[in-house]
C-alpha cells in the first residue's frame, strides 16, 4: 500500500478543522493541510439548547466547503467528530441526520471521556517524545471551554484521571457575572480553581512525583509555537521560564499584550485564565518541565485512524490506559485487586473459548474485562444495594477511553450480574446479556471470593462449555450456586456450562 | 528619542516626491543621447503619468480639503499647504514637457524626415484639401456637435476626452454668441499622415486640428468666432484613496452631500484661447485659475505613444530586447522535474516570462496535479494564463483564483475573465472585503508516487505576460516544502478560513509583514551598535511609510550603511546631519520599467535576501495582502546580489538624491560607464547562448556498456 490520503474534521465549539492527513508506512501521517473556521456553535447551544438557523447553514456551508477540499485532494477516508457544542444541543440526532444529508458528511458525537482519550492519543501522536517524557512521572492537562482533564501517568501507563468543571470559557464566564477587574482575575481564579485542586491532590495525586506536565490548550500552545517563549527544544518550556512569561503577561495592559504576541485582543481574557490555571497546577504538582506539543484534536483522530489500519508501529498500549483506569476505580472503591484478577482471568478465558458462539470482538472483550474490575465497587457504598450503587458509582466515574455508551454498557453488566436481568433494557441489550452471562458464571465459580479458582480452562464441547478447574480445594458451594448462575447463561448461549475438578495429587 | 526620528521635517511630501519622479522620466525625453523616439515615449509616459496622478492624487487631497479635513501628513503639511505647493511643481512640469516637444523634439523630428503640422493655417493648398476630404469622409460622420443655448444646457464634458469648445453667433441674429462644443472622437487615430510634398519625409497632424480648421461645417447656420481645443480632469476616482487615514472616509461620508462626485479639478487650453471663451468654460466647469493650465502645443501628449510606433523610424528607436530563455528550464522540459532539482529564479524581462504560463499550461494537463491556486491582479488582455487556469478547470483540477477587481482602472477588464473562469468551472474568490490583494503566488498541488507534493511560484509582478516584457521583476519557483505549506495556508487564509498559527518562510501583510520589516531593519541596528556592523540594500517602487522610515533612520544613526534603490516615490531625506548620513537613494529609470522588490540584509555576515510584492509604503503593509519570501539557495541569493550591486553601480540610468531634495544623474568621473539593464539584457542572451552551445556540442558519446 502505498501513500492514502486521510481527513481528521473537528466540529468543535467555536472552530470547524479539518486536516488533511498522507497516511504511509514509511513516513506515518504527515499533515499536508490544515483549515480552520471560526464558527461558534457554542453560544447558541449553552444558551438555548439547539442551534440556531443562521449558524447551521454556515455550518453546512462549511462542512460543503470541506468536502470539495477533500475531493480536490483526493481524500480516500475521513472521520469527523462533534464535541460538545452538538453533543449538548438537544435535537443533536436531528442536527446531525440534516448535515449528512446537506453535505455528505457523516459526523459522529464524542462524549468527553472518548474526546479525551483522542486528545491524548494526539499528543501520543508525537510517538518519540511521547515516550521518552513519559519515563518520568508525567501528567497531562487537557484545557477545554467547558472542564479541563487531569491525567497522572506513573511507569507509562495511565494512573489517574480526572475531569474538573474548570474549563476557561466557564471559568470567564464566572468572572464575567461577578464583573472583575483583569487585576483581580489571578487572585480570583485562583480561589475558584485551589479548592478542587486540593481535593485532586488529596484523591490522586497524593505523594506521586509528577515532573513534566503536558498541555494541550488552545491559547498557550500557539504562543508558544509562534514566539517560542521560553523554549528550550520545539515545544518545551522550562517552568521558569514560563514564570516569567506570565509574570509579563499580568503587568502589561491587555492591549499591549495583544499587540506584541499578535493575537486578537478578545483572546486575551482566556489566554490570562489559561496561563493562571497552568501555574496553580504547576504548583500543585511542582513539576519542572512543560511540554507544549501543540496538537489538537485532528490529530488523535489521524492517530486512531494510523492505529486502526495498522499503518504506524503503536508502541503505547492505550487498552493498558484504560484498564488500569479502571483498577484505580476499583482500588478507589476497596475493590480486591486479587478477587479482581481472578475474576478478570475466568470470564476472558471464557469469553474467548466462546467466541464462535456469541460473535462479539475485541471491543467487548474490553468491556467484560473492565466490567469485571469493577463488579463490586457499590459495596462500598452498601453490600445490600450492590446492583445498583454499583450502576450509579460506573454511570458518574469517567472512565477515559471509554464512549458514554460502553460505560452504560459496563454499568449494566456489573448490574445484572447482581440483580435480575432486565429484557427491556433499550441500549444494546444483546451485548448487555452475552456479557452479563459470562460474567455470571465467571462469579459464579468464585463464590466464595478464596480465589480457589487459580488455574481454569474451558472447552466447548457438544453444546456444552466444560470448564476444568485445577484445584485440590473442595468447591462443593460452587458446584451448588452454579446451577443458578448457569441458567442465564444457557438461556442466551444455548450452551451449557458444566464445572469438572481436575485434582492433581 | 524614538520619535525624534519621526520629526516631519526630515520627511518629504510624498506628492511632491512624485513630481519629482515624473521629472526624472521627462530628463529621459531631455536626454540626447536617447534615440529620438524612445525620447517621444518617455515624453508620453510623463503625460499619462500627470494624468492618473491627477485622477488620485489631487483629487483624494482636493476632497479633504473640501471635507475640511486637516490632517498633517508625514512632512507635516495640512491637504490646502500641499494642493498650493503642488499647484506650482505641475505648472512647472506641464511647462516642461511642452518646451521639451516644442524646443527640442519637434525640431529633432523635422530633421529626421517627420514633419509635424502644429496648426492647420500651415497646410499647403493640395494638403488643406486632403484633410478637408479625410474630415467630410472619415470624421463628420462621428461627431456630434452641441451648441449651448437658454433651451439647450451645457453638456456634460467626459472626463479625459479631448473637445474642441467654440464661440458661435446666428448669421441671421443679433451679433450675440453662443457656446459651442464638440468632442474629438477618440475612435479615431489622433496622427493623421499626410502625403507629403518633399522626397522622404512623411507629415502629419493632429486630428483636432482638422477639426478646427472645419469646425463652420457643424454649426451651419452660425458664424464661428473662435475656436480651440480644450481638455478637462475630473474627480472620477469615487474610491478614497486608501494611503489616507482611515477617518477621512468616516469624514467624507458625514460630509457627504458637500461632496461634488465629478468635479472638475483641471482645465487644459489652449495657450492664447480666446478670453470670453475661457470664461465660460471657467464659469460652466467651476474651476478655479488654478486649475487651469495654458498649453502651449497639442493637448494630452499620450499621443505620443503612437507616434512612437509609426513605421519607416526603426532607427530611431532602440532595438528590440527578446526576453532570453531561462538556462535551467530547457523547452520542452518537464519543469516540475526541473523544479525539484532545485529552486529557479527568473528574472524578467531579461528572461522569458514564458516558464510562468508554461508552469499553469504544464500543471493544467498534468494527470498528477490536484489543484492549481493563483492571485491575480492585473491580467492582460488575452492572458495564456486565463486559458490555461479554464484548462485546468475543464480537466477536473480544483482551480482556485482569486482576482482583486480593486485593482486601479482595470475593473472592467478583471471582471470580464473573471466570469470567463467561473464558467470553466474555477473557484473563484472576488478579493477580500477592505484589503486589496497585491500579492503574485502559484501553488500547484500535484500527488506523487511518495506523497503530495506543492510547487510554488513567488514573484513581485503581476500574473501579465504583457507587461512581464516590460518591468523589472524577479520570481521564484520552488518545492520547498517549509513554502509549500505556507502557500497553502495563504490561500486558506484567502478562502476566509483562519490565519495559520505559525509561518516556515513567508510574512504575510497586512497581518505581520511590516513588523518582520521593522524587525530586520532594527536587527542590522543592534548588529551596528554591538560593533558587527550592518548594511541594508533595498530595492523597490516607493518609499513613504513613516515608520519603517524612521526605523532607517535609526539604524543609519547607529551607523548601518543603507543604500536604497527607489524607483518613485521617496519620503525619506538623505544627509540629515546625525539622522541620515549613512543612507544613499537612488532611483533608476531606464527603458524597463523597474519593478521588483529585493531586500538585503547583512544580518552579521549571515545574509537574508527576501523578494516580495510589497513596497514600504502603508498602504502595502496595512492594506493589502503582500508576501514577503526569503531566497535560501546560495546561487540565487548571488544572483540577487548580482541584480542589486548592478543597479548601485550603474552610470547611466541612475539618479541620486542629494541632501537638498534633488536628484541628480551620477557622477561619472573616475568611474567605469555602466549601464544595469543593458549589462542585464547581454548576461542574459549570453548565458542563454552558453547553454545553448553546451547542449549543441559535436562530440559522441559511445555507450560503455552493454547489456
Amino acid at each position: 500500500m502505498a501513500v492514502r490520503t486521510f481527513a481528521a474534521i473537528d466540529v468543535g465549539s467555536y472552530e470547524l478543522s479539518m486536516k488533511i492527513f498522507e497516511a504511509s508506512p514509511k513516513n506515518g501521517m504527515r499533515e499536508v493541510d490544515h483549515i480552520r473556521y471560526r464558527l461558534d456553535l457554542g453560544t447558541d447551544t449553552y444558551a438555548t439548547g439547539k442551534i440556531g438557523y443562521e449558524k447551521m447553514e454556515e455550518l453546512c456551508r462549511v462542512l460543503r466547503e470541506f468536502s470539495e477540499i477533500m475531493k480536490a485532494y483526493k481524500v480516500e477516508d475521513y472521520k469527523a467528530y462533534a464535541t460538545s457544542a452538538i453533543r449538548e444541543t438537544s435535537n443533536s440526532r436531528i442536527v446531525l441526520d440534516q448535515i449528512r444529508l446537506k453535505t455528505g458528511i457523516e459526523i459522529a458525537i464524542l462524549s468527553n471521556s472518548e474526546q479525551r482519550f483522542l486528545d491524548y492519543k494526539s499528543v501520543a501522536s508525537k510517538r518519540e517524545e511521547f515516550k521518552h517524557i513519559l519515563e518520568n512521572g508525567t501528567a497531562i492537562v487537557d484545557i477545554g471551554g467547558g472542564s479541563i482533564q487531569l491525567s497522572l501517568f506513573v511507569k507509562d501507563t495511565l494512573a489517574a484521571t480526572q475531569n474538573l468543571r474548570l474549563g476557561v470559557l466557564r471559568l470567564q464566564e464566572r468572572m464575567n457575572h461577578l464583573d472583575v477587574k483583569p487585576a483581580q482575575y489571578e487572585e480570583l481564579v485562583d480561589e475558584f480553581i485551589s479548592a478542587q485542586l486540593a481535593v485532586f491532590k488529596k484523591l490522586y495525586l497524593k505523594d506521586r512525583e509528577i515532573q513534566n506536565i503536558i498541555i494541550v490548550d488552545d491559547y498557550l500552545s500557539p504562543l508558544v509555537k509562534k514566539h517560542r517563549i521560553g523554549v528550550t527544544k520545539e515545544g518545551y518550556v522550562t517552568v521558569d521560564a514560563y514564570e516569567k512569561f506570565t509574570e509579563m503577561l499580568h503587568k502589561k495592559a491587555s492591549f499591549d499584550v495583544a499587540k506584541d504576541l499578535d493575537i486578537p485582543e478578545e483572546n486575551i481574557p482566556l489566554l490570562y485564565i489559561s496561563s493562571v490555571l497552568v501555574r496553580r497546577i504547576i504548583h500543585l504538582m511542582d513539576a519542572k518541565l512543560l511540554w507544549l506539543p501543540g496538537v489538537t484534536l485532528c490529530d488523535g483522530i489521524a492517530y486512531e485512524y494510523a492505529e486502526k489500519n495498522k499503518i504506524m508501529v503503536i508502541d503505547h498500549d492505550f487498552e493498558q490506559d484504560i484498564v488500569a483506569c479502571a483498577q484505580n476505580i476499583s482500588k478507589r472503591y476497596m475493590g480486591s485487586r486479587k478477587r479482581s484478577e481472578t475474576l478478570e482471568k475466568i470470564t476472558l478465558t471464557i469469553f474467548d473459548s466462546m467466541k464462535k458462539v456469541h460473535g462479539l470482538g475485541k471491543r467487548e472483550r474490553l468491556l467484560l474485562r473492565i466490567a469485571a474490575i469493577l463488579h463490586d465497587c457499590g459495596k462500598f457504598i452498601s453490600m445490600m444495594n450492590l446492583a445498583e450503587c454499583s450502576y450509579n458509582i460506573i454511570m458518574s466515574t469517567e472512565i477515559i477511553g471509554l464512549s458514554h455508551m460502553e460505560r452504560e454498557i459496563v454499568a449494566n453488566v456489573v448490574k445484572y450480574n447482581h440483580a435480575d436481568f432486565d429484557y427491556s433494557e433499550s441500549i444494546d441489550y444483546l451485548t448487555i446479556a452475552k456479557l452479563t452471562a459470562i460474567l455470571r458464571v465467571a462469579n459464579g465459580l468464585d463464590r466464595s471470593h478464596k480465589q480457589k479458582f487459580q488455574d481454569v480452562k474451558t472447552v466447548l464441547k457438544d453444546g456444552n462449555l466444560i470448564i476444568t478447574v485445577d484445584t485440590n480445594e473442595d468447591i462443593t458451594l460452587e458446584k451448588g450456586m452454579f446451577k443458578e448462575k448457569a441458567a442465564f447463561f444457557e438461556e442466551v448461549f444455548s450452551v451449557c456450562p458444566v464445572i469438572k475438578q481436575k485434582k492433581t495429587f | 528619542m524614538a520619535d525624534n526620528f519621526k520629526n516631519p521635517e526630515y520627511y518629504t511630501n510624498r506628492e511632491m516626491s512624485w513630481v519629482l519622479f515624473d521629472n526624472r522620466v521627462l530628463s529621459e525625453a531631455k536626454d540626447k543621447k536617447i534615440p529620438l523616439f524612445e525620447r517621444l515615449k518617455f515624453l508620453s509616459i510623463t503625460s499619462s503619468n500627470l494624468d492618473e496622478f491627477f485622477m488620485v492624487r489631487v483629487a483624494s487631497l482636493k476632497d479633504m480639503v473640501n471635507a475640511g479635513y486637516t490632517k498633517k501628513d508625514i512632512s507635516g503639511k495640512t491637504p490646502i499647504e500641499q494642493l498650493a505647493m503642488l499647484d506650482e511643481a505641475t505648472h512647472e512640469l506641464v511647462k516642461s514637457q511642452y518646451s521639451t516637444y516644442k524646443k527640442s523634439l519637434l525640431p529633432q523630428l523635422l530633421q529626421n524626415g517627420l514633419r509635424v503640422i502644429e496648426h492647420h493655417e500651415q497646410l499647403s493648398e493640395d494638403e488643406q484639401k486632403f484633410v478637408d476630404r479625410y474630415f467630410m469622409d472619415n470624421v463628420y460622420p462621428v461627431l456630434t456637435p452641441m451648441a449651448v443655448d437658454s433651451s439647450r444646457p451645457f453638456p456634460l464634458i467626459r472626463n479625459k476626452s479631448l473637445n474642441i469648445g467654440a464661440l458661435v453667433s446666428k448669421k441671421s441674429g443679433d451679433k450675440t454668441f453662443e457656446f459651442a462644443t464638440v468632442q474629438v472622437p477618440s475612435v479615431l487615430p489622433r496622427i493623421i499622415p499626410i502625403p507629403s510634398e518633399k522626397e522622404g519625409e512623411k507629415a502629419v497632424i493632429l486630428l483636432e486640428e482638422i477639426i478646427e480648421r472645419n469646425i463652420d461645417k457643424l454649426f451651419l447656420n452660425y458664424d464661428i468666432i473662435c475656436a480651440h481645443p480644450f481638455r478637462i480632469m475630473r474627480n472620477a476616482d469615487l474610491t478614497i484613496e486608501e494611503d489616507e487615514a482611515e477617518d477621512l472616509l468616516k469624514e467624507i461620508e458625514r460630509q457627504l452631500k458637500k461632496r461634488q462626485w465629478g468635479e472638475v479639478i483641471r482645465l487644459e487650453v489652449e495657450d492664447g484661447i480666446d478670453k470670453k471663451l475661457l470664461k465660460i468654460l471657467k464659469s460652466e466647469l467651476m474651476i478655479n485659475e488654478e486649475g487651469i493650465y495654458r498649453i502651449d502645443g497639442p493637448l494630452d501628449l499620450t499621443f505620443l505613444m503612437k507616434m512612437y510606433g509609426m513605421e519607416g523610424f526603426d532607427h530611431l528607436k532602440t532595438p528590440k530586447y527578446t526576453p532570453q530563455p531561462v538556462p535551467e528550464l530547457p523547452a520542452g522540459e518537464d519543469i516540475f522535474a526541473q523544479i525539484r532539482k532545485g529552486d529557479i529564479l527568473l528574472h524578467h524581462p531579461y528572461q522569458t516570462f514564458t516558464p510562468v504560463v508554461d508552469f499553469i499550461r504544464q500543471a493544467a494537463k498534468d494527470k498528477d496535479v490536484l489543484a492549481i491556486k493563483q492571485t491575480l491582479y492585473r491580467v492582460s488582455g488575452n492572458s495564456p494564463i486565463i486559458a490555461a487556469l479554464a484548462q485546468a478547470a475543464e480537466n477536473g483540477k480544483q482551480v482556485t483564483v482569486l482576482v482583486e477587481l480593486k485593482a486601479r482602472f482595470d475593473e472592467e477588464n478583471n471582471i470580464v475573465w473573471a466570469r470567463k473562469l467561473e464558467k470553466a468551472g474555477c473557484h473563484v474568490i472576488y478579493g477580500l472585503v477592505g484589503l486589496k490583494t497585491h500579492s503574485k503566488i502559484t501553488l500547484i498541488v500535484r500527488k506523487e508516487e511518495d506523497g503530495i507534493r506543492r510547487y510554488v511560484h513567488l514573484g513581485t509582478g503581476n500574473y501579465n505576460d504583457a507587461t512581464a516584457k516590460l518591468y523589472t521583476d524577479v520570481g521564484m519557483l520552488t518545492c520547498s516544502e517549509a513554502i509549500g505549506e505556507d502557500a497553502t495556508a495563504v490561500f486558506n487564509m484567502l478562502s476566509g478560513y483562519s490565519e495559520p498559527l505559525t509561518w516556515n518562510k513567508l510574512a504575510v501583510a497586512p497581518l505581520w509583514l511590516k513588523k518582520k520589516f521593522i524587525y530586520l531593519i532594527e536587527r542590522e541596528e543592534k548588529y551596528a551598535l554591538e560593533g558587527k556592523g550592518g548594511h541594508i540594500i533595498a530595492k523597490m517602487n516607493s518609499l513613504c511609510d513613516r515608520d519603517v522610515i524612521a526605523a532607517l533612520y535609526k539604524a543609519s544613526a547607529a551607523g548601518v550603511k543603507i543604500e536604497l534603490i527607489v524607483r518613485g516615490i521617496c519620503c525619506l531625506k538623505v544627509g540629515i546631519p546625525g539622522i541620515s548620513e549613512n543612507i544613499s537613494v537612488r532611483s533608476i529609470v531606464g527603458n524597463f520599467l523597474e519593478h521588483s522588490r529585493i531586500f538585503y540584509f547583512e544580518n552579521a555576515g549571515k545574509s537574508e535576501i527576501y523578494c516580495g510584492s510589497a513596497d514600504w509604503m502603508p498602504r502595502n503593509l496595512e492594506r493589502r495582502v503582500e508576501i514577503l519570501f526569503p531566497v535560501e539557495n546560495e546561487g540565487l541569493k548571488e544572483k540577487l546580489m548580482h541584480i542589486l550591486e548592478g543597479q548601485l553601480k550603474d552610470t547611466e540610468k541612475a539618479h541620486l538624491l542629494n541632501a537638498e531634495g534633488v536628484y541628480e544623474k551620477v557622477d561619472r568621473r573616475g568611474k567605469v560607464l555602466y549601464n544595469s539593464q543593458d549589462t542585464f539584457c547581454e548576461e542574459a542572451i549570453l548565458a542563454a547562448k552558453e547553454k545553448k552551445e553546451n547542449e549543441n556540442h559535436r562530440i559522441f558519446v559511445p555507450e560503455t556498456h552493454h547489456e
